[in-house]
């Protein structure tokens, strides 16, 4: 455990160093990310001005909605998102080998050798929105509360990396994962406009059991509304268990399959 | 004129090569009518009418712009000439004897006409799976007003595209710029929403633009609303065609000169 974060707090000082050479870059995440979340923003605005609820949701739960969303994503985007998805490549160039040669673990290195900082100001923007929700809620917000939607946001969070890199150890079996990654952006782009409140029949299936994406920012936005059943809860930490069962399971038989370059 | 066609005719058998992207490409256009279908159904569960618009015009509006959407592909061109700049690799339009933004203009043709097709056939079977009531008007003018305008908001937005690309030979990098463009896009063309929803000072500004002209008012024409803007959409549009040639006239005057083809 001492080692591994080390080894973590290494590759930060290493990604540090590297962004101060390419300055022009460093807060290209946040504005990208930055202005979807403000699109989202003043489209359900929009939305709300002509309704006064989408289901049970008023327009302040939405707002949470989208700043919890945000919140995840700025996170990924933080931490594992820009390594994680160098996965395909490395596979396919065989750069996977100086990974699996190093006394650390692959996964681990991966997930924190490229960190972004310049993603941070994302963080701090979720945090607003969130604020914003709740003023627009007028809830009386408690640290219980809080506490319990600082962990499902926490659990969600490791969802959304199970399903990130799950997607991306599609390349260890099949030349191509673009197609995967085109569904999981396709099912990013859906679930970020949509709770999973809306979803119902076999969508509900889909998007909360098959690809969980529908449940990621819907559970921490439920438990600080106090919406949160036993039954809501006792899903999302089954789907979570499952995926990173599904995810550990898949890299480490991707791992055995790797036969260096052009696997 | 047939240097152009042959160009056209090449992307177009091209886009033959991946067949597989074809097929995803139609799937992945349900993403926006299932976000529509889902939120809206919600929303008509509680009221009959949302500005203007029933559950069903909702849905036909949603299948038409999204078919449009589909339709409009020219992003790719300025992540091109931004990539091929940046590479050095921008030189081989530059020797072949056509017009550069000819040849983009070309393009974008070759690959929109093959997907014609295939979009229509998926706005078909997104009709018939989501059970939508399609509501489409039988006005001949109306309708051949609205294919004129998106005609002229696909050539509109090849131009934006371009021009957007050839300012890499100033800025260098502009892809984080290139993908808030299309954030934005997104949300001014109105393929997420109707623009109907906004408030009444947000759209009669929004009139001056030229992005309300590429999907949205079509769409609206189309499912038999806003004739009365039909003409003046195609003035305005027009009008920002002339504008933009103007100004990819003078930023390539400007700053092709920078290029040296050898990459950045």
């Amino acid at each position: 455990m001492r080692k591994n974060i080390r080894v973590i707090k290494a590759l930060i000082r290493l990604r540090f160093q590297n962004l101060m050479t390419f300055r022009i870059g460093f807060f290209g995440p946040f504005l990208v990310d930055g202005s979807l979340f403000v699109v989202q923003l003043m489209i359900f605005s929009a939305v709300y001005a002509n309704v006064e609820r989408i289901g049970s949701w008023g327009h302040g739960q939405m707002i949470l909605y989208i700043g919890t969303f945000s919140l995840i994503n700025a996170v990924n985007m933080v931490v594992y998102f820009f390594g994680i998805s160098s996965i395909p490549w490395k596979v396919k160039s065989g750069e996977m080998d100086l990974y699996l040669t190093k006394p650390v673990s692959p996964l681990l290195r991966l997930s924190f050798e490229r960190v972004n900082p310049g993603s941070i100001p994302l963080v701090l923007m979720s945090l607003v929105i969130i604020a914003y929700g709740v003023h627009k809620t007028g809830m009386e917000i408690g640290a219980g509360t809080v506490l319990s939607y600082l962990f499902w946001v926490g659990l969600m969070t490791l969802l959304y990396y199970d399903m990130e890199v799950m997607m991306r150890c599609v390349s260890f079996f099949l030349v191509s994962s673009a197609k995967m990654e085109q569904l999981e952006e396709a099912c990013l782009e859906l679930c970020m406009q949509l709770p999973g409140t809306v979803f119902y029949g076999v969508y509900k299936l889909i998007f909360c059991c098959v690809l969980p994406y529908g449940i990621m920012a819907t559970v921490p936005v439920k438990s600080l509304v106090g919406e949160c059943t036993p039954g809501t809860a006792l899903h999302a930490l089954i789907v979570t268990c499952v995926f990173t069962g599904i995810t550990c399971a898949l890299w480490k038989g991707g791992i055995r399959r790797y036969n260096s370059a052009s696997s | 004129m047939r240097k152009y066609r042959e160009i056209a005719k090449t992307y177009l058998k091209t886009q033959l090569a991946w067949r597989a992207d074809v097929i995803f490409n139609m799937v992945f256009t349900v993403g926006r009518i299932l976000f529509a279908f889902l939120l809206w159904r919600v929303i008509f569960a509680q009221k009959e009418t949302v500005a203007g618009f029933t559950f069903h015009g909702m849905l036909s509006y949603y299948i038409i712009s999204s078919f449009f959407t589909q339709l409009e592909m020219s992003h790719g061109i300025s992540e091109e000439i931004a990539a091929e700049i940046r590479n050095g690799i921008f030189s081989k339009y530059i020797v072949i004897p056509v017009n550069v933004e000819g040849y983009f203009a070309a393009m974008e043709l070759g690959v929109v006409l093959f997907y014609l097709f295939f979009d229509f056939a998926a706005a078909f079977i997104w009709i018939f799976l989501f059970g939508i009531e399609f509501a489409i008007i039988e006005d001949g003018l109306i309708i051949a007003c609205a294919l004129v305008m998106v005609l002229l908001g696909l050539f509109f937005m090849v131009q934006l595209n371009f021009f957007l690309g050839i300012l890499t030979f100033k800025y260098e990098e502009i892809s984080t710029f290139l993908m808030i463009k299309n954030n934005l896009a997104a949300l001014v063309t109105g393929s997420i929403v109707p623009l109907a929803l906004f408030p009444d000072t947000v759209v009669s500004f929004m009139r001056f633009l030229p992005f309300y002209y590429v999907t949205y008012l079509p769409s609206m024409l189309l499912t038999g609303r806003c004739a009365d803007e039909a003409a003046r959409g195609l003035a305005v549009l027009a009008c920002w065609c002339v504008i933009l040639q103007a100004a990819i006239g003078i930023a390539w005057r400007r700053y092709a000169k920078n290029y040296d083809g050898v990459g950045i």
